[in-house]
């Protein structure tokens, strides 16, 4: 079955088409990119993927039904849409607690995902302390709390040095290698590019290109790539 | 079930809430303490009654329900307060079904504030009783008179609670919809019980004073507490205003994106 499906899907505000008939479809167990400049509209797809925009016209499906529809979500996909999902206030442990407790998950979860991504030390201090690399990687550890097989990734790189952009590299291909589908956006190609089995190029909110890399590439690096199917413009 | 936990450990985890309940203590405790010092003082605006009389004794303790704004303050933050530091997001991503969600936010609102409602009557009630110690004539008060604030009181926490949740989902917006609810308990009802006396018994706070049940007049505070409407009517009222709010709020939560 395929993974998600975005089909024909639309969305307007006021006179402005932040999506327009997109389509594209995701296989599972691969890594995708989801590759567009700044408001390309990656992240308004992946909102109306799991329902937290509507979509004007179209639909997202996932896992073959709408978000909403999934029992225990949690526990079936895995979502970082950005690193102010946390209340400030609360320390590590007990913003990732009360999404246990929502999710039915086992606390003992909580240290080893806060394991997984290095930040044990970090448990009991609040979050208005954290830096933002701090902050993407508890994202990454709420987004893996319920040990879901599919984890979807808006720009995860944001905001992260060189090192930590290397450990993000590094989860991602320690996830996918354990069986998992990870969708990942990202408008910073050089980044994804060792990382990524498929790419789904968007621009001006419709798909310029999707595919295997080597076969939207053609042979060239991601980024030139990019530039050619988007007319340069990489803003 | 989950959820309501989950919603119950976000407001014991809060601090602003711990402080809410602080606030609504304090605020009772000298609304009702500072009662008999009133009635003794003013006592010929109070048409010549004074502490001697249980009626007037019974009018110190009803203070006691005066911590209720706060209840509505905990509701708006519940909700709201997850717009504002961005957790709505991880929320509805967690739960999708935004209907479930709001509902137990709705149910966790009214349980916060009955709890804050009960801490903070319970605080009046003994400042009431500290500071009518200085009285060694004032008269004793009436059994009804607790029975009927503590009925106000905790019928008013829910209440609340769950209209400032539903008000909070409706504006999202943290600061303005604390503000708005100050407005509307401070100047909106004020004015238009001043504008038209008769539409006092159906404002909240007429609402709640009509549950308590005491006949006392004041005529230099235009005040007549025994025009309001009868306890079981006006707590019927006062839920109706929480079941209105709850389902706009929810048909407009449904409609609206989250950001």
């Amino acid at each position: 079955m395929t993974a998600i499906v975005f089909r024909n899907l639309t969305k307007t505000y006021g006179k402005s088409h932040a999506l327009d008939n997109l389509s594209a479809e995701i296989q599972p167990g691969r890594v995708t990119g989801l590759l567009g400049p700044n408001g390309a509209g990656k992240s308004t797809a992946l909102r109306c993927l799991v329902g937290l925009a509507t979509p004007s016209k179209g639909r997202a499906r996932i896992l073959g039904r709408r978000y909403a529809r999934l029992q225990d979500p949690q526990r079936r996909v895995g979502v970082v849409l950005d690193s102010r999902g946390f209340h400030p206030g609360l320390s590590a442990y007990q913003n990732l607690h009360i999404l246990t407790t929502m999710g039915g998950i086992d606390k003992g979860r909580i240290d080893e995902v806060l394991a997984e991504v290095e930040l044990t030390e970090a448990k009991h201090k609040r979050v208005k302390g954290f830096s933002l690399g701090m902050k993407q990687r508890l994202c990454l550890a709420s987004a893996i709390l319920g040990n879901p097989e599919m984890l979807i990734l808006d720009e995860p790189a944001n905001g992260l040095d060189p090192a930590g952009i290397a450990w993000l590299r590094g989860f991602i291909r320690a996830r996918a290698q354990a069986g998992a589908t990870v969708l990942v956006s990202s408008h910073q190609l050089a980044e994804l590019e060792e990382i990524v089995d498929d790419v789904i190029i968007i621009h001006k909110g419709a798909v310029v290109a999707s595919g295997p890399v080597e076969e939207v590439t053609g042979g060239q690096r991601l980024e030139e790539a990019f530039l050619r199917l988007t007319g340069g413009d990489l803003s | 079930m989950r959820l309501l936990r989950a919603e119950l450990l976000k407001i014991s985890y809060q601090r602003a809430i711990w402080g809410l309940l602080l606030g609504s203590v304090l605020f009772s405790a000298l609304g009702t303490g500072s009662s008999p010092v009133i009635i003794d003082r003013f006592s010929e605006q109070f048409g010549g009654g004074s502490l001697a009389e249980s009626l007037y004794v019974d009018g110190v303790y009803a203070n006691a329900v005066s911590g209720y704004i706060f209840a509505m303050l905990v509701g708006v933050l519940i909700v709201a307060g997850e717009f504002h530091h961005g957790t709505a997001v991880a929320t509805f991503v967690a739960v999708p079904k935004r209907s479930r969600v709001l509902a137990a936010k709705m149910v966790a609102a009214g349980i916060a504030g009955l709890a804050l409602q009960a801490c903070a009557t319970a605080a009046g009630f003994l400042a009431g009783y500290l500071a009518l110690l200085a009285y060694p004539d004032a008269a004793s008060p009436s059994i009804d008179i607790f029975i009927n604030t503590s009925l106000s009181s905790l019928v008013s926490g829910v209440v609340l609670g769950i209209l400032g949740a539903a008000i909070g989902a409706l504006v999202r917006s943290q600061v303005p919809a604390l503000v708005g609810v100050l407005l509307w308990l401070f100047a909106i009802e004020p004015i238009v019980i001043l504008l038209l006396p008769e539409a006092s018994q159906y404002s909240l706070t007429g609402l709640m004073t009509g549950i308590i049940s005491l006949d006392l007049q004041a005529e230099a505070f235009n005040v007549d507490l025994g025009a309001y409407l009868p306890p079981l009517t006006a707590t019927l009222f006062l839920f109706g205003y929480a079941i209105v709010f709850a389902i706009v709020a929810l048909i407009s939560s449904m409609r609206r994106d989250i950001d």
